[in-house]
């Protein structure tokens, strides 16, 4: 019996020394699901193009805070709706704690860093590609994204971080750049760009149908030359664009904002969405809501309406109506019947072209129908509309389904004409041609000997409610005087935003400015 | 519900009978004797001496002497004395009664179990408090952690108020910023991060092993604590007993907060000067019309809280457990069930839960023992969506809670959006569309074999200790369209089952040599912990999904599948562990205390530790130079400690891929974006604790006193950062951070010549929170942007960080004299009725450099205090707790930053400022939406303190009784106020934040039961 109870101890013994060993290999053992980089097989050249589309998700993937600040400042909209932020924003009030410049200032930077990622791994890549210079190629397209939004955010502070690469730890050693200097950088990096990219419309593209073409570099070079007033810079590019004779405007402007408009031969640069034709389920959205009638009766009943956020200012209404515009204000406002009658209480506007209407041409009602006020937006953005009827049913969210237009070939060449007329010269095109061009698409007709006002009344006409064009338009021409309007008052140090809070507090070389 | 009580309701009346019911012998009996001290054979005086269930009684005289007079040869008599175990002697043909009284050992020769074993309590040189099962049985909850509020000092429970929803535990503070920073729970061996599975009845104790030295031989798990829970054994050489315990109560919402009526929003929003919110009401008077008592108010006054809460909500529990043993096994088997409903209508919230165990231990040879315990528990939670509290504190009062107009379906809810608001606010769509469901089951298991090497000296131990738990969640989303928008039905699962197991071996020797007593303990210990599970989701069911056809609600039902909407996880897990302690004491004078365990886990790249203890105790009172008579014991004692704490998240140290999906001209592509930034966690977060302490009993055992100081210190503490530029936070093992605190436990009680026995107890802990480092920066900033928090060295972790606020503008002649510069008041548009900020640096401009630490969320006082009586058959016991020195952010008041057009609480409404000398405490309602205003400040931060009665308890016992001759079972009958009363001043409904932050609390309910318990 006692030697039965060693025997059991000994067996125990053994069994633990056993087990001991065995089970310390187990800590090696490395964590379940996580996909490391370091373990990619940079051999696997194929695996490169998923970095790329990875790419665009981050260009696409525009949270709604972004648009509006970028564009709010323009005398052709205001802020309606309960953001706070950027209604004082719109009245030229900053204050560095409003959370959309955080965000704002975050959307656009974290997608720079992770570029800068993707185009560090492409390199990888490179080096095992059968053509190396696919890598090359898809390198040029994330820096044209990338080029784009330091743009933005320096159309906003004016001063800003140019990161080098996805370390962030450099940042905090990183120097603020001047305006200048960013321009300065974007065009050095599009003109290194645009020779690897192919040369075709992005609707042309068979890979990436929409993606960045060498016509995106040239037309993010124009801007960021246009935005430092090196006109010349600004007409060359143009002129680049123009020439390849690649481009035509759409002809029909209220469709060029529809589904019909999806990948024109005008766009030159496009954010794609779609809910792939399935009633409900995955779907990749902006929230167009944000620009919608916070009331409507729409055609295909149980379509969701917008929050009334966005609201075409009287201003650039009575221009238009000024200019006897048809099809561009059409597109450009959402009438409601209230929104019409404060139109004709000013005894100038008491009589309206039949067309004006609360009901848009796809039948969709703008507005209440009971004569009781529209608590935030009288007019809404017609060019961020899309009627309920083009609607895949079963979806009900407010532009389900529809693109953003950033970058339209008529900005090519209104930006050309601006810059011919501002002292640059170019034989691709004359400011007459590009003004008259944009202006027969909306129905109207030639002009000559154009002028700065000209091209710039043309632009207020042609981009209203789009990407902010016109606030920088005044600013860069001084025409500030423009912005004092409904109370408004733009002062000298106006320009730019002030830094976010958030980012002050993690960058000290940002408080020093 | 009617059922229950209706069988309380015939018992009832037979208890009370039994009660009233005296034995009929008259006879009366006069008994003397003599009581003997069983510690040293001495005469006891002062020995309470009582004839049961009556005022008879008389206290024994200085040579332990009594003399009674007692009604008959059938009474009973009741031996007591504060120290000694309680004896009863029935009284039948005897005339002198001599007794001894035995020491009580349950006070200071008490087992107390650690880590691997058990030592008595007054060899103790750690700081460990128990609970057993008749304090933590006291609070009727799911929630056994629950139980212990307020009952041990530098335990701070933070409660939850929702169904099956477990509490924020934290053991002297927060040493770790993620986990919650939970302790460790052993359930007989097995290792838990809750112990929300288990029955409170199926408890005998829980320890919580506050400092190091105590729990440092859980070493990389112990750094947050740990809390060791028994369940119920059966007892050697004892006949079986059944006992039914349970009870049924109502939980009722407590404090309940109150948001502003028609009239007080209406006259808000009209002031805020807006012109959209003005049309909003004027819209509420055509669509819904005007009030007939003041025609400018809407005639809507929708009271949402009224609207969605409950005022009732049953909760109920009962437990059968049978216990006993023979002379070579015990046994104790049990069944429970409990419970709860939710204080929401229209939607299932409740929890439910089947528990079933059992322990058995059989002697199998003198020397060789095995067993092992079983718990099954069985849950089913339902969960209300959360958004249900968001909107009904926001939900405008205008609005009524339906709308024939507009058109809602299937149910005709009113939509917020036809008065011109941005969301639909009505809490109904929440409510009403949708049902989760949680379904939980946990298997436990642990099983031992016990070996005597050599009797009585070396013991060898083998326990396997398993636990299979599985999560199968099921969310639904009905189809219903809210006026605007229809929106489809939709279901998600996710099933997660997790299995882990610990292997435990190790050897026991005790020996004493002389005076030198030694107890020894070496083991190893093998650990895995595996989890894995799948998920996926779809829209549009067919049929469209109701509770009518619950049976339907499968994805395979459902029309659309999404891609993305499906997937899997899983995690393994490892450790190894070798361990030993060594109890040194001499004389039970000199007490010497070490452990030592060698932890290697997979999940960090740190592979290998190593924490070490050690401890010392002085007994004084064995001293012959001790002479205070008073003082019965007296231990000085202290410690020193390492710890690990393992339960934070792993990194991978990489960057990693990330797939994403892009439409590209119409197609979904997929991509792939990479991650530069990551976290970078490499190593465990390690404590060290010094503990210094005294136990004392005084006064014949009538005083208990233990006291205890801490300081823990955890470096290498996990902390997130946040970046410049990139949304992406990393976290780094950079943080140091200090815990400190008193804690201190004072206990009396006694017992009065007529039999009333009471006690008094208290207990207080203090907290200091700290950050030490951070490697490098002086700060790092936490929390949401708008509402900055920051961990400064030298404060507390993750405090509120903002301005200070010195009341409001009333005039502009004080904001012309305000000290800020004429060019900065201009600049900022500051107005009569905005706050003064305070200007720290005195520059004359309000800016960054004026944030100060606006508080902390942790508390710097917790405190708790009992009574009890009893007295015949009664006992009354109350018990009262709070907490101080804490803060809230009020988010709910914040989220007007990003939303306006919502209500606002009354208090706010009520008090804004209108006007000079109308308020020094909040601005004006068009002040509420500017810039100036929202920054983060004082404003958010309230003051988080708050006293609570607990817990009070009206018992009847009937004990001994008969029915016609018919011995009745003991009975207790019980009335339990849990939580009748919380006093605080934070405008919200609930103190109980554990983070902090208050967006959407669940009102933490007062209960009202009354229970039974009875022994066979």
């Amino acid at each position: 019996m006692r030697k039965l109870k060693y025997f059991k101890s000994l067996m125990a013994i053994t069994l633990v020394v056993a087990i001991t060993t065995a089970c310390t290999d187990q800590l090696n053992d490395p964590l379940e699901n996580e996909e490391l980089v370091e373990g990619t097989d940079y051999t696997q050249t194929e695996n490169m193009d998923q970095l790329l589309i990875g790419a665009y998700d981050l260009l696409y993937d525009l949270q709604w805070e972004t648009f509006p600040l970028v564009s709010v400042r323009g005398d052709d909209v205001n802020a309606a709706g309960d953001q706070f932020p950027l209604s004082e924003t719109d009245e030229f009030r900053y204050d560095r704690s409003f959370w959309m410049y955080n965000s704002t200032w975050l959307n656009f930077y974290d997608d720079i860093i992770k570029w800068h990622a993707a185009m560090e791994e492409i390199l990888k890549y490179k080096e095992f590609a059968p053509n190396p210079a696919e890598a090359d190629r898809y390198i040029a397209e994330i820096k044209v994204m990338r080029a784009w939004e330091l743009l933005q955010l320096s159309k906003l502070w004016g001063k800003i971080l140019i990161p080098s690469s996805s370390q962030t730890d450099e940042l905090y050693t990183t120097p603020v750049s001047t305006q200048e200097e960013v321009m300065a950088h974007i065009v050095a990096e599009m003109d290194a760009a645009a020779p690897l990219l192919p040369t075709v419309r992005p609707n042309q593209r068979t890979d990436i149908r929409g993606g960045v073409t060498r016509y995106t570099a040239l037309a993010v070079k124009a801007m960021a030359n246009l935005e430092v007033k090196n006109y010349q810079g600004v007409a060359d590019a143009t002129s680049e664009i123009i020439s390849s004779g690649n481009f035509e405007l759409f002809n029909n402007y209220y469709e060029l904002f529809k589904t019909a408009g999806k990948l024109s031969n005008e766009s030159i640069l496009e954010f794609q969405y779609s809910d792939f034709g399935q009633s409900s389920g995955d779907a990749e959205y902006y929230l167009h809501a944000f620009f919608g009638p916070n009331n409507w009766t729409p055609a295909r009943a149980g379509a969701g309406p917008g929050w009334g956020f966005w609201e075409p200012s009287l201003k650039f209404i009575k221009f238009m109506l000024d200019r006897d515009e048809t099809v561009r204000l059409e597109t450009s406002v959402l009438f409601t019947r209230e929104g019409i009658d404060i139109i004709k209480s000013d005894p100038n506007y008491s009589t309206l072209p039949a067309w004006v209407s609360n009901t848009t041409r796809d039948g969709d009602v703008i507005g209440r129908t009971d004569n009781q006020p529209n608590p935030r937006a009288k007019f809404s953005s017609g060019k961020h509309y899309l009627p309920s009827n083009e609607l895949t049913p079963g979806r009900n969210r407010y532009g389900e389904n529809k693109n953003f237009l950033v970058i339209r070939y008529s900005e090519i060449l209104l930006m050309h004409a601006e810059a011919l007329v501002s002292g640059a010269t170019s034989s691709a095109m004359t400011a007459d041609q590009a003004v008259n061009r944009v202006r027969n698409r909306a129905g109207l007709g030639d002009i000559t000997g154009a002028t700065i006002d000209d091209v710039l009344d043309e632009k207020f006409a042609e981009f209203g409610m789009e990407w902010g064009i016109r606030f920088y338009d005044v600013v860069r021409h001084n025409r500030t005087a423009e912005l004092n309007y409904d109370g408004r008052t733009y002062g000298s140090d106006d320009r730019f935003l002030l830094y976010p809070l958030a980012q002050l507090d993690l960058l000290t070389q940002l408080s020093d400015q | 519900m009617k059922k229950t009580l209706s069988s309380y309701l015939k018992v009832l009346p037979v208890l009370l009978m039994c009660a009233l019911a005296q034995p009929l012998s008259a006879q009366s009996v006069v008994v003397t004797g003599t009581v003997l001290s069983g510690e040293d054979g001495q005469p006891l005086p002062s020995v309470t001496v009582r004839e049961k269930n009556t005022l008879n009684g008389i206290t024994t005289d200085v040579d332990g002497r009594y003399r009674l007079q007692v009604s008959s040869t059938q009474s009973v008599l009741v031996f007591s004395f504060v120290g000694f175990v309680t004896q009863e002697v029935l009284v039948g043909n005897q005339t002198t009664v001599n007794i001894t009284l035995a020491p009580n050992v349950s006070e200071l020769g008490e087992v107390v179990v650690v880590g691997y074993g058990s030592q008595e309590q007054k060899d103790l040189t750690s700081s460990i408090s128990t609970v057993k099962t008749e304090e933590i049985t006291k609070t009727p909850t799911a929630q056994a952690m629950q139980a212990l509020q307020g009952k041990v000092p530098g335990l701070q429970i933070v409660s939850s108020g929702a169904p099956g929803a477990s509490p924020t535990v934290r053991v002297r503070g927060v040493g770790s910023l993620e986990g919650n920073a939970a302790p460790l729970y052993v359930v007989d061996g097995m290792f838990f991060n809750s112990i929300d599975f288990l029955n409170t009845s199926d408890i005998a104790s829980i320890s919580v092993l506050k400092d190091a030295s105590a729990s440092a031989i859980y070493g990389v798990r112990a750094s947050n604590g740990v809390i060791l829970i028994e369940t119920k054994s059966g007892a050697y050489n004892k006949p079986a007993e059944v006992v039914y315990n349970g009870y049924y109560g109502i939980q009722t919402a407590q404090n309940v907060l109150k948001v502003a009526n028609a009239e007080q929003f209406t006259n808000y929003a009209l002031s805020t000067g807006s012109s959209a919110d003005a049309a909003f009401i004027n819209n509420a008077f055509q669509r819904f019309g005007r009030s007939r008592v003041n025609p400018n108010i809407p005639a809507v006054n929708t009271d949402w809280y009224s609207e969605v809460l409950e005022q009732y909500a049953p909760i109920q529990n009962h437990s059968l457990s049978i216990n006993g043993g023979s002379n070579q096994s015990r046994y104790s088997l049990g069944v429970s069930y409990f419970k709860q409903d939710g204080l929401l209508k229209f939607t299932r919230n409740e929890y439910e839960r089947l528990n079933l165990r059992t322990k058995m231990d059989f002697d199998v040879t003198e020397n060789f023992r095995v067993g092992g315990n079983v718990n099954i528990s069985n849950g089913t939670q339902y969960v209300a969506s959360n958004s249900v509290w968001f909107k009904t504190y926001f939900a405008v009062p205008i609005l009524p809670v339906f709308d024939p107009q507009n058109g809602a379906t299937p149910n005709q809810f009113s939509n917020a959006q036809v008065l011109g608001y941005r969301g639909s606010q009505n809490p109904m769509y929440d409510l009403y569309y949708n049902d989760n469901r949680n379904k939980i089951a946990k298997f436990l298991g642990n099983f031992y074999a016990e070996l005597d090497i050599i009797p009585d000296m070396l013991t060898a131990r083998t326990s396997y200790n398993y636990s299979y738990s599985q999560i199968n969640a099921r969310n639904l989303d009905f189809e219903f369209g809210d006026g605007n928008v229809d929106f489809p039905s939709r279901i998600s699962r996710n099933h997660a089952t997790s299995f882990n197991q610990i292997w435990d071996n190790y050897l026991t020797y005790t020996q004493s040599f002389g005076q030198h007593n030694v107890t020894g303990v070496l083991g190893y210990s093998y650990r895995s912990e595996t989890s894995e599970g799948i998920f996926a989701s779809a829209t549009e069911l067919l049929p469209s999904p109701s509770l009518f056809n619950e049976e339907l609600w499968y994805i395979g039902q459902a029309q659309v599948r999404d891609a993305t909407a499906y997937g899997d996880f899983g995690s393994k897990l490892y450790g190894t562990s070798y361990f030993g302690r060594l109890a040194y004491n001499y004389n039970d004078r000199y007490l010497v205390y070490g452990t030592y365990r060698r932890d290697g886990t997979n999940k960090f790249q740190q592979t290998w530790g190593d924490f070490f203890t050690v401890g010392a105790g002085w007994v004084l009172t064995e001293e012959d130079f001790f002479d205070a008579p008073l003082v019965d014991f007296l231990k000085i004692r202290g410690g020193w400690g390492q710890l690990g704490n393992d339960g934070i998240t792993a990194s991978v140290g990489a960057p990693t891929v990330q797939q994403r999906f892009v439409a590209i001209d119409g197609d979904r592509v997929p991509g792939n974006v990479v991650i530069p930034t990551f976290d970078f966690v490499d190593r465990w977060e390690t404590t060290e604790e010094i503990n210094l302490g005294l136990s004392a009993r005084m006064f014949n055992e009538r005083l208990s006193v233990e006291a205890d100081y801490f300081q823990r210190d955890t470096k290498d503490a996990a902390v997130t950062i946040i970046l410049p530029l990139i949304r992406s936070n990393v976290r780094r093992s950079t943080a140091g951070i200090r815990n400190e605190g008193f804690e201190t436990a004072i206990n009396w009680s006694d017992e009065l010549q007529n039999g009333i026995r009471y006690s008094i107890g208290g207990n207080l802990a203090t907290l200091n929170n700290e950050v030490l480092s951070l490697g490098g920066p002086q700060y790092l900033d936490a929390g949401q942007a708008e509402f900055r928090q920051r961990s400064i060295i030298g404060n507390p972790l993750e405090a509120f960080f903002g301005y200070e606020t010195a009341g409001i503008f009333q005039n502009q002649s004080e904001i012309d004299n305000s000290g800020y510069t004429a060019e900065f008041i201009t600049d900022s548009g500051i107005v009569p009725g905005d706050f003064r900020f305070v200007d720290q640096n005195q520059d004359g401009v309000i800016d960054d450099q004026d944030r100060v630490v606006l508080g902390s969320y942790l508390p710097t006082l917790t405190y708790g205090f009992n009574f009890s009586v009893s007295y015949m058959n009664f006992d009354l016991s109350a018990d009262f707790q709070g907490q101080t020195g804490h803060s809230i952010l009020n988010r709910k008041r914040g989220e007007i930053i990003f939303t306006t057009d919502t209500n606002i609480d009354a208090e706010l409404a009520e008090n804004l400022w209108t006007g000079e000398g109308t308020s020094n405490k909040y601005p004006s309602a068009a002040g509420l939406r500017k810039g100036w205003n929202q920054s983060m400040s004082d404003y958010y931060v309230e003051d988080g303190s708050y006293f609570r009665i607990q817990n009070v308890r009206l018992s009847y016992n009937i004990n001994g009784k008969t029915v016609m001759g018919t011995p009745m079972p003991d009975t207790r009958v019980t009335f339990t106020a849990e939580r009748p009363l919380t006093l605080f001043t934070y405008n919200g409904f609930n103190p109980e934040v554990a983070s902090g932050i208050d967006r959407q609390t669940y009102p933490i309910p007062a209960v009202y039961t009354l229970g039974l318990n009875i022994k066979f």
